[in-house]
């Protein structure tokens, strides 16, 4: 029992990160409304990396999107996790997701797009499992998110807001969900032409308060609390192949109990369009 | 002989315009700000038999497009086809390639 509980807490104290969608021109690290053209295919490979103390984690992940129409796509991801606590690492396959996104607001006008959309992503509990360290978080989730972008030629603004349900795993523990917020700024410093290489530098401010996990009805101290991020970024691209990359840098932390901070979160992302 | 052949080849160059005759099209499209997100365009554009030569002008919201002889492009066809892509299909001007 006791090692179920040990199990148990450090898989709530994996705050997965990786749990991000990539999507065309949206920003790195929060979420914005861009879908995909009807019956296109997005393929998007993700490298990312995260240090909060001596807990260490880096993700491979293949993600595969499809237009269903110019407004709604959906989409699933496969990550393939490394994990380090202090002299132990483990790695394996991590919890698959699925997710949609539809665009349900669209004002166009020259040169200019904005937009807003909803997405939903369910993340499974399919991750390799008797690791040490935990891959697995012993439940689903469920990601539910309200974006808004206003994308020029040259200037560009995003805002979003996430709420995270997740479940209660098989140690008994409610792992206590998560609100993320964001807000994103980005230029394209020269407007270039179609099949020219395109430039865009974002910064993002990324938000993220967790409740605390709960056993039996009662909190665990050293779970939840409240991170804040700023995240420089770019977007490079031509014509259907972009290459996206951004670190998180903490600038506030409040956790609950004895936990550690995030150290910094890093992510690169391959992407095609087809 | 061969002032007949240099006459007759020079005749078929002069005459070449017309055998490639087709219609030149430029669709006002809003909504056009990233050259990457326009590629679902340049895709749709090319899956219509007879396009050829597709561009965008992306600061004068322009999709360019050249299409072969005997095709054509209708409104209607068009605002399914930039819906489909995520714009916004304006209208389109059309002009001989010939001319």
């Amino acid at each position: 029992m006791k090692t179920n509980y040990l199990t148990g807490l450090s898989i709530v104290l994996l705050t997965s990160a990786m749990s991000q969608i990539a999507w065309a021109h949206d920003p790195i690290f929060g979420v914005g409304p861009h879908v995909l053209f009807k019956d296109g295919f997005e393929v998007a490979t993700e490298v990312e990396s995260d240090k909060a103390g001596d807990a260490k984690e880096q993700a491979l992940a293949l993600e595969v999107t499809y237009g269903l129409t110019g407004d709604w796509a959906i989409g699933v991801d496969l990550p393939y996790v490394f994990k380090e606590e202090g002299n132990n690492s483990s790695n394996g396959n991590g919890d698959a997701g699925v997710f949609t996104k539809y665009r349900f607001w669209r004002k166009d006008s020259l040169g200019l797009q904005e937009t807003a959309a909803v997405l939903l992503k369910g993340i499974t509990n399919t991750a390799a499992d008797n690791k040490s360290p935990a891959l697995d978080k012993g439940t689903t989730d469920a990601i539910l998110g309200l974006t808004y972008g206003y994308e020029g030629r040259k200037w560009y603004r995003w805002a979003s807001a996430r709420y995270r349900f997740n479940g209660t795993n098989d140690a008994g523990i409610d792992r206590g969900d998560k609100i993320l917020l964001d807000f994103v700024g980005g230029i394209r410093p020269n407007p270039t032409g179609y099949k020219e290489v395109d430039i865009v530098w974002l910064l993002e401010l990324n938000g993220e308060y967790g409740q605390r996990a709960e056993l039996g009805g009662a909190e665990l101290s050293n779970t939840g609390g409240t991170e804040w991020f700023v995240s420089p970024g770019i977007f490079w691209t031509k014509r259907n192949f972009a290459i996206k990359a951004g670190v998180q840098l903490p600038i506030y932390h409040n956790l609950n109990g004895n936990q550690q901070d995030s150290d910094y979160r890093a992510k690169m992302v391959f992407e095609w369009h087809l | 002989m061969k002032k007949q052949i240099i006459v007759f080849v020079f005749g078929m160059l002069l005459l070449s315009p017309a055998f490639a005759a087709g219609t030149h099209y430029e669709m006002r499209v809003d909504g056009l700000a990233c050259p990457y997100c326009a590629y679902g365009i340049e895709k749709k554009l090319k899956a219509i038999e007879g396009t050829d030569k597709i561009n965008v002008d992306l600061n004068k919201g322009l999709v360019k497009v050249n299409l072969a002889e005997g095709k054509t492009l209708t409104d209607e066809q068009m605002t399914k086809l930039f819906n489909d892509s995520g714009f916004t299909y304006r209208g389109m001007k059309k002009t001989p390639l010939d001319k």
